[in-house]
């Protein structure tokens, strides 16, 4: 049959129902399909297959999709898309209507597919499993950032109020691991070190800390001891064109890991400028006191030490003479180069001009090899002349040459040697009237007293005697592993204060020393003393008694070093070489002496 | 009896027939089975005294798999415009359905559901993020399709808004 529709017998192979649109009715073509009539049908025996339209919203609603498109004249055809309507054709069944056109014959085909005929199905099942799949792996990881995110902000917020309450109240914070490395410094404590927080973190105090070292040391050491004896640790930094800053250091543990440590930094540089207004300099290079006497000593040492001229260092024993000496060194522009300390007492002349001068191999008995002198080593430093009113006159003449010309001659030697060496010249007799007994020379007194210093004796100064006795406690205390003794009674300070000190700061510390090693409670009192203070009268300067008890001091001492004047002489507080000069002022026979 | 067609309209697997099942078995399936193609249900109710039948078209799910076609919406008195309360790209193709349904059938009643409210623990759609829609819907409503919550109450709603329009 052509150009018509095949034989309807043919068309039953498709399964479908064919409809054709006549005017206002539908016919159906063919057989009908397996599937008619539907479920929803099957009550309706004689309905027929034409009626199905009018039951189907769907398919009432395709046809005016079709009607519209057979109108349009388009070619080819017109599906529906897949459907389903479980009321009419039953659960599980999906359909597809076609609308297709043969010459001016309208056709409908409704094809029938069960679930083993739409491969569709589980395809899109499966990719929309997937997405969801994903889309829930995605949210679940939103969800855990958000938390996240949520909590670090929280915990950002805490550390922050924290941190604006301690810059609130001027303290830093630096914390460190169980390894003692830097693990965050706060605003304020960056402010403080005026340090890039980088150099810092990941190191030590000491690698990375603007402090000293030894300063990084103690306030880890601080951090080794039990809470309760941890003391607040003071740090300096030194700047370059600015002014130092004074800080404390509290080392706490961290509450939430022991292991961890706090540190809270707390600057009390104005505090500290304060307090150096109020009291004055306590402290000069290693000289204690802060009474006008020395704070005078301390104004004139810095402009003496400059000056490049020699200085003649008066004052009694023990006053600290080679001290002074010292900082004169380290304050001149020679502190690069040696600072050597010769006494001059209790030498020969050949022995003292050897030390001095040096001499050459052969130049006397003994002179096996050639041998520099104090003049030579010191070369470009200082030479501290101390107890030069004890210089033989012989050496005297030497020394006043040296001084004129700038050149040594070495004994045994005939060819002069360039020196280029600052002298200071320290006593503690009046030289003036030495020059007078014909014992000083005269043009060398003049020489060597260029500029001037005197150091006063304590009994001057005695409102430095409580400085002095705390610097030398604490200092003693721990020297001697005395830790266990906190103080001194009043009642020795007292007595401290009320004593004459022959011996002076030496007297003073050598004191303290006796009675720290005499100590046995936590206070030292006036019996733990030595006995020239157990029994002290108000101060009195060169009195007959003084003097005898004084030489029952002495001979004390003697015994109880068993004859050893070295140690004796430290027991009194007194130099080695004021000590034989006593024995001999005093007349301490060698007899008394070895008793 | 008044016959009025409504089309489910959403993104895929927000659970626009488990709503429609709800609403006709009072059923709910834990297990998701995809929707191929348009599933036509019908549903009796009775509002403001007048008996209604819903021609429900459940409509595939818009994704990239599968567009919807406009030609589904002709004829339609309302729809329902389905978001899944858990995932928020679902607003964003509720959207697009609606500015279809606009295009295509004009300013019809329609009622905005974000579906899932049991999941409350994994909810992420808040009110913000459907202002635009929530203006424009005779009812805005969170339901459950597991639960039941607000199911009913929400056909019901467009029902009544469809017999007004």
């Amino acid at each position: 049959m052509s150009g018509s529709l095949p034989d309807p017998s043919f068309l039953s192979v498709f399964d479908a129902l064919i409809f054709q649109k006549t005017a206002e009715r539908f016919d159906h073509l063919g057989d009908l399909p397996s599937w008619f009539p539907p479920p929803g049908l099957r009550q309706e025996i004689d309905l027929p297959p034409g009626q199905l339209v009018d039951r189907s919203f769907f398919l009432q609603h395709f046809l005016h999709e079709a009607e519209e498109w057979w109108e349009s004249g388009k070619r080819g055809q017109c599906k529906s898309g897949l459907w389903s309507e479980p009321a009419l054709f039953g659960e599980d069944v999906v359909l597809e209507a076609t609308a297709v056109r043969h010459r001016s014959l309208r056709y409908v085909i409704l094809q029938r597919f069960g679930p083993d005929f739409l491969p569709i199905q589980p395809l899109l099942q499966k990719a929309r499993e997937e997405q969801l799949s994903h889309r829930q792996a995605v949210n679940q990881h939103e969800r855990i950032e958000a938390q996240l995110g949520s909590r670090l902000a929280k915990s950002e917020q805490e550390r922050d109020d924290v941190m604006a309450v301690l810059d609130g109240l001027g303290l830093g914070t630096i914390m460190l691991n169980a390894n003692r490395d830097v693990t965050f410094i706060s605003g304020k404590a960056r402010e403080l070190l005026q340090t890039d927080p980088a150099r810092m973190i990941g190191r030590t105090l000491v690698e990375g800390s603007p402090w000293k070292p030894a300063d990084s040391v103690r306030v880890e050491e601080m951090g080794r001891l039990p809470g309760s004896q941890r003391q607040v640790v003071p740090v300096v930094m030194d700047r370059k064109n600015r002014s130092a800053t004074a800080l404390e250091v509290e080392v706490q543990d961290d509450p939430r890991d022991p292991r961890k440590t706090i540190l809270l930094l707390k600057d009390v540089s104005e505090m500290e400028a304060l307090r150096r207004q109020l009291v004055g300099p306590t402290q000069f290079h290693n000289l204690v006191g802060k009474c006008p006497a020395m704070r005078a000593v301390y104004e004139r040492i810095g402009d003496i030490a400059v000056v490049d001229v020699p200085v003649l260092i008066d004052g009694e024993t023990g006053t600290g003479k080679e001290l002074v000496a010292r900082a004169l060194h380290q304050l001149s522009p020679r502190h690069e180069h040696p600072f050597l300390p010769v006494n001059c007492a209790g030498l020969t002349d050949s022995l003292l001009g050897s030390q001095l001068f040096g001499h050459k191999r052969g130049a006397f008995t003994g002179a096996t090899s050639d041998h520099e002198g104090f003049f030579e080593s010191a070369e470009g430093g200082t030479l501290l002349l101390d107890e030069i009113g004890d210089m033989p006159l012989s050496i005297q003449t030497t020394l006043l040459r040296v001084l004129q010309e700038g050149e040594i001659i070495r004994l045994g030697e005939s060819r002069p040697r360039k020196v280029n060496v600052r002298v200071l010249a320290a006593t503690n007799q009046p030289l003036q009237e030495l020059v007078d007994k014909g014992v000083f020379r005269a043009d060398l007194l003049y020489r060597i007293r260029v500029a001037r210093l005197r150091l006063p004796p304590l009994r001057e100064r005695r409102e430095d005697i409580p400085l002095l006795s705390t610097a030398f406690f604490e200092k003693s205390r721990v020297a001697f592993g005395k830790m266990q003794v906190l103080g001194m009674a009043p009642e020795t300070m007292q007595r401290f204060l009320r004593y004459s000190w022959p011996g002076n700061v030496r007297e003073l510390q050598a004191a303290l020393e006796y009675a720290l090693i005499h100590c046995r409670s936590e206070i030292i009192l006036p019996t733990d003393l030595p006995p020239e203070l157990c029994d002290v009268f108000p101060a009195v300067q060169s009195s007959p008694f003084l003097k005898s008890n004084e030489r029952q001091r002495i001979l004390d001492a003697l015994a109880q070093t068993k004859g050893k004047r070295a140690q004796a002489a430290k027991l009194v507080g007194m130099s080695r070489s004021t000590f034989y000069r006593r024995l001999t002022e005093l007349n301490i026979s060698q007899e008394e002496s070895s008793r | 009896m008044i016959q009025k067609k409504i089309c489910m309209l959403g993104g895929f697997a927000v659970g626009k027939t488990s709503l429609v099942k709800r609403l006709i078995s009072g059923m709910f399936s834990e297990k998701y089975l995809t929707t191929v193609g348009v599933k036509i249900d019908q549903k009796s109710l009775s509002v403001c005294g007048q008996d209604l039948l819903l021609v429900l078209w459940d409509l595939y799910g818009d994704d990239d798999f599968q567009k919807v076609r406009a030609s589904y919406l002709q004829g339609a008195s309302g729809y329902i415009l389905v978001i899944d309360g858990t995932r928020k790209e679902t607003v964003e193709v509720a959207g697009k359905l609606h500015e279809l349904a606009r295009k295509t059938i004009g300013p019809v009643p329609f009622v905005l559901l974000l579906n899932k409210h049991d999941l409350v623990n994994e909810w992420v759609v808040e009110s913000p993020m459907v202002s635009d829609l929530s203006d424009q819907a005779c009812l805005v409503s969170m339901v459950s399709a597991k639960t039941g919550e607000g199911v009913e109450a929400a056909f019901s709603a467009l029902s009544e808004a469809m017999l007004k329009s």
